[in-house]
């Protein structure tokens, strides 16, 4: 088994689209990422997997900047996104995190109508120069979404209304009506049950052609389906990355076969 | 008499204690001794038998006492009435008169025995002739209005009679009560009887009471003010409060007292205080939640919080002396601003008592209460939401803006609510800054009046308690109860339906 080369796998683009170097994260005293070499690569679907606490979560919210808003989080080391330091002091977090849009992992559309949470971003970006073209940003969103079909008829009801699949793509749809380049997901499914959650699994494939998506899971069976790439996090470092094949079935380090095993986590 | 101790109620109440402490002792050492001296064998802890004696002991009685010390100078007052002169019983107002006399002359014989400047051989004396009495009391203390005439000292000794009798009597039933329970809970302290059950079951009867102490007397104070809203509109015509136009009090009678130049008052003042303190306590609870560093906010929100400790009395004081005269100097006769050539010289701004002046006191006053309101609500919004629209790009005013604010307005709205209903039922600010002019004027510069404030100077005249001037009061009060009453709920129902939406 180990000796046939692994030519079923999903070609990988070259080119890296996120590079972190040697990243560290305190929160106060205590020492959360050690130590963390990754690169992502464009049009492809990371996934980030390990047990609680391990990290995983807590490196995802460093490409996007959200740890900014934590006052006791401290971050050291480079993160690169197309070859710019996001860290650079002449970036604004702010722009940042409208190219690296971000899903939560308990859907939190706004209480606002859904044309309106979907327009939310747009607005603040000034991505339309009219109603028109910002009715077509969000009718393109919500399509991508995969929601469509079922709010086009309700676009002025209250996007609290919907159900918890239909909140979590809806908040896919607002996330990428910003037009973002890299997408992030902190498990985006774990409220959700599992017809919703094959949806927004179908969701993530298909945006995998327009986006950079990273995830973080707690499944492994999602990171198996959804994801080419995977990186086990344990205890803050980075154990292993690589092709997702190759994770879950030959993997290198005895504490990523202890993990995905079933022994640790 | 060597029982007459017993009739004092103090004493009284004493003894019972002492005879619930007893039964604490003894019910405790009974359980212990049929359990052979072994608590284990109790159901309960060896003290729940105690206690359960002391309850029985002790509430009952107390309660009889209580009940009776009430009931008992009514029981005297009718008991005295038909010995009253039906000339003098007839009239409303004159009995009752009658009847304090009596009860006076009553006290003061008490007091005068007690000093041995009487014995009842010189008050029997007294019967056929008691005009020196008055002179004799004044000796001990008690003043009387007029000399004592035969009837009243009839009565009084009678009175006094009853009363001692009965203060007998009631030593004895509250004794026998209080025996009674204390024989009743030390007969049943049994290993097997669930004094813990009982004790739980006393311990919830107290806080019910005290509960219903709560609500009963707001029924209370409702109702008596009811009664003499009545009693004013049997006197004065309803349209002339609710729809006249002026507020002139005649204490020679034929006043106009209408409500709504108060009304407008108060409104306007509450208003101006709103105006005031609506933006800068949302603002400064804006800033306090949202942009605030945990080190800058355990400092602002606690000093921000004094505010809301500085006595009501205190803001008066500022507003009359501080702010008043400083808007006098801005707005006043030779001030910057008093559009004196506009006005043919006459100054905007005439005295220091005015609405711009108690507004803005008041809304000072009302700066914590918006900022510590708005602040518990603006947290209640879920960080999820927030963290969503930082997500987007978005910078914090932003998410203030178009996120948070709108997820918090139901909240925000009640908070206002609740803090116009304590702007107009406000009084001390009032009183010293707002002026005692009822009047209908747009010009916040002139004094005007509120309803607290004429609540206050009706009450505090030298008029009948029985006129319609002093009478008005209580319509006054019962409106702006309502008011406020209204305000609060609505609030309240806002406040509460916003917090469901996040559970």
């Amino acid at each position: 088994m180990q000796d046939i080369p692994q030519t079923s796998e999903a070609p990988v683009a070259s080119t890296s689209k996120i590079s972190a170097k040697g990243v560290q994260v305190y929160y106060g005293d205590n020492h959360a990422i050690k130590d963390v070499d990754v690169e992502i690569e464009d049009k492809t679907v990371t996934a980030f997997i390990g047990p609680s606490g391990c990290g995983k979560s807590t490196f995802l919210r460093c490409i996007n900047r959200m740890n900014d808003t934590i006052d006791i989080c401290r971050v050291q080391g480079q993160i690169l996104i197309d070859g710019e330091d996001i860290y650079d002091p002449a970036v604004d977090p702010v722009q940042l995190r409208a190219k690296v849009g971000m899903v939560f992992q308990k859907p939190n559309p706004f209480p606002k109508s859904i044309y309106d949470n979907v327009a939310y971003g747009p607005r603040i970006h000034g991505l339309a120069r009219n109603k028109a073209e910002l009715d077509e940003i969000v009718e393109k969103a919500l399509r991508r979404g995969a929601i469509w079909n079922e709010v086009k008829d309700r676009l002025q009801a209250p996007g609290t209304g919907l159900s918890g699949g239909q909140q979590q793509r809806l908040c896919i749809a607002r996330a990428i009506a910003t037009e973002p380049e890299v997408l992030l997901m902190d498990e985006p499914c774990s409220a959700l049950d599992p017809i919703a959650t094959a949806q927004v699994e179908e969701l993530i494939d298909e945006l995998r052609q327009n986006y950079s998506v990273v995830i973080v899971t707690h499944s492994m069976q999602q990171a198996a389906r959804v994801s080419q790439r995977t990186a086990f996090f344990h205890l803050g470092n980075l154990v292993e990355f690589g092709d997702t094949d190759k994770i879950f079935t030959t993997p290198e380090d005895p504490r990523t076969e202890s993990y995905i095993t079933g022994r640790i986590g | 008499m060597p029982l007459s101790f017993l009739g004092n109620p103090l004493t009284l109440a004493l003894l019972v204690l002492a005879l619930a402490i007893a039964g604490y002792a003894l019910a405790r050492g009974r359980a212990m001794a049929r359990a052979g001296g072994d608590a284990r064998k109790l159901h309960s802890l060896p003290n729940y038998y105690g206690m359960t004696a002391a309850m029985f002991a002790a509430v009952p009685a107390l309660g009889v006492l209580v009940i009776w010390l009430l009931t008992q100078p009514m029981m005297i007052q009718n008991a005295i009435l038909p010995m009253l002169p039906v000339a003098a019983v007839g009239e409303r107002g004159t009995d009752s008169l009658i009847l304090s006399d009596v009860n006076r002359v009553a006290e003061g014989l008490n007091i005068a025995v007690a000093q041995g400047v009487l014995d009842p051989q010189s008050i029997a004396a007294l019967r056929e002739d008691p005009s020196t009495l008055r002179k004799t009391l004044a000796g001990v203390g008690v003043a009387l209005g007029s000399d004592v005439e035969p009837f009243v000292l009839a009565a009084a000794e009678r009175a006094r009679d009853l009363d001692a009798r009965w203060d007998m009597i009631r030593a004895g039933v509250v004794i026998l009560i209080a025996l009674a329970g204390l024989l009743l809970a030390v007969r049943a302290a049994d290993p097997a009887f669930r004094a813990r059950n009982v004790v739980e079951r006393g311990i919830m009867a107290l806080l019910i009471t005290a509960a219903s102490l709560a609500i009963l007397t707001t029924v209370g104070i409702v109702l008596s003010m009811v009664f003499e809203s009545l009693n004013f509109f049997s006197q004065h015509p309803w349209q002339d409060f609710f729809l006249g136009g002026s507020w002139a009090p005649n204490f020679r009678g034929n006043s106009e007292l209408s409500i709504l130049p108060l009304l407008w008052g108060t409104l306007y003042i509450s208003f101006i205080a709103l105006l005031v303190a609506v933006p800068i306590g949302l603002f400064a609870a804006i800033y306090l939640s949202e942009y605030a560093g945990s080190k800058m906010r355990a400092i602002a929100k606690p000093l921000l919080e004094i505010l809301a400790g500085i006595p009501t009395i205190v803001y008066g004081l500022f507003a009359l002396l501080t702010v008043g005269p400083f808007l006098v100097d801005v707005f006043g006769a030779g001030g910057a601003l008093s559009m004196e050539g506009l006005r043919d010289g006459d100054p905007l701004m005439s005295g220091a008592t005015a609405v711009i002046t108690a507004g803005l006191v008041m809304g000072i006053m009302l700066i914590p209460f918006v900022s510590s309101l708005s602040d518990d609500i603006i947290n209640a919004v879920p960080q999820s939401l927030r963290d969503g629209s930082y997500g987007l790009g978005a910078t914090p005013s932003e998410t203030i803006r178009n996120v948070v604010l709108p997820a918090a307005l139901p909240g925000i709205v009640g908070a206002i609510l609740l803090a116009a209903s304590r702007a107009i039922g406000e009084t001390m600010i009032v009183v010293l800054g707002a002026g005692a002019i009822a009047r209908f004027s747009g010009n916040p510069f002139e004094a005007m009046t509120t309803i607290t404030t004429r609540i206050v100077s009706q009450l505090t005249g030298d008029t009948d308690f029985a006129s319609p001037e002093t009478l008005v009061a209580f319509a006054l009060g019962l409106t702006l109860f309502i008011l406020t009453l209204g305000l609060n709920v609505i609030a309240l129902y806002i406040v509460r339906t916003y917090r469901e939406q996040y559970e």
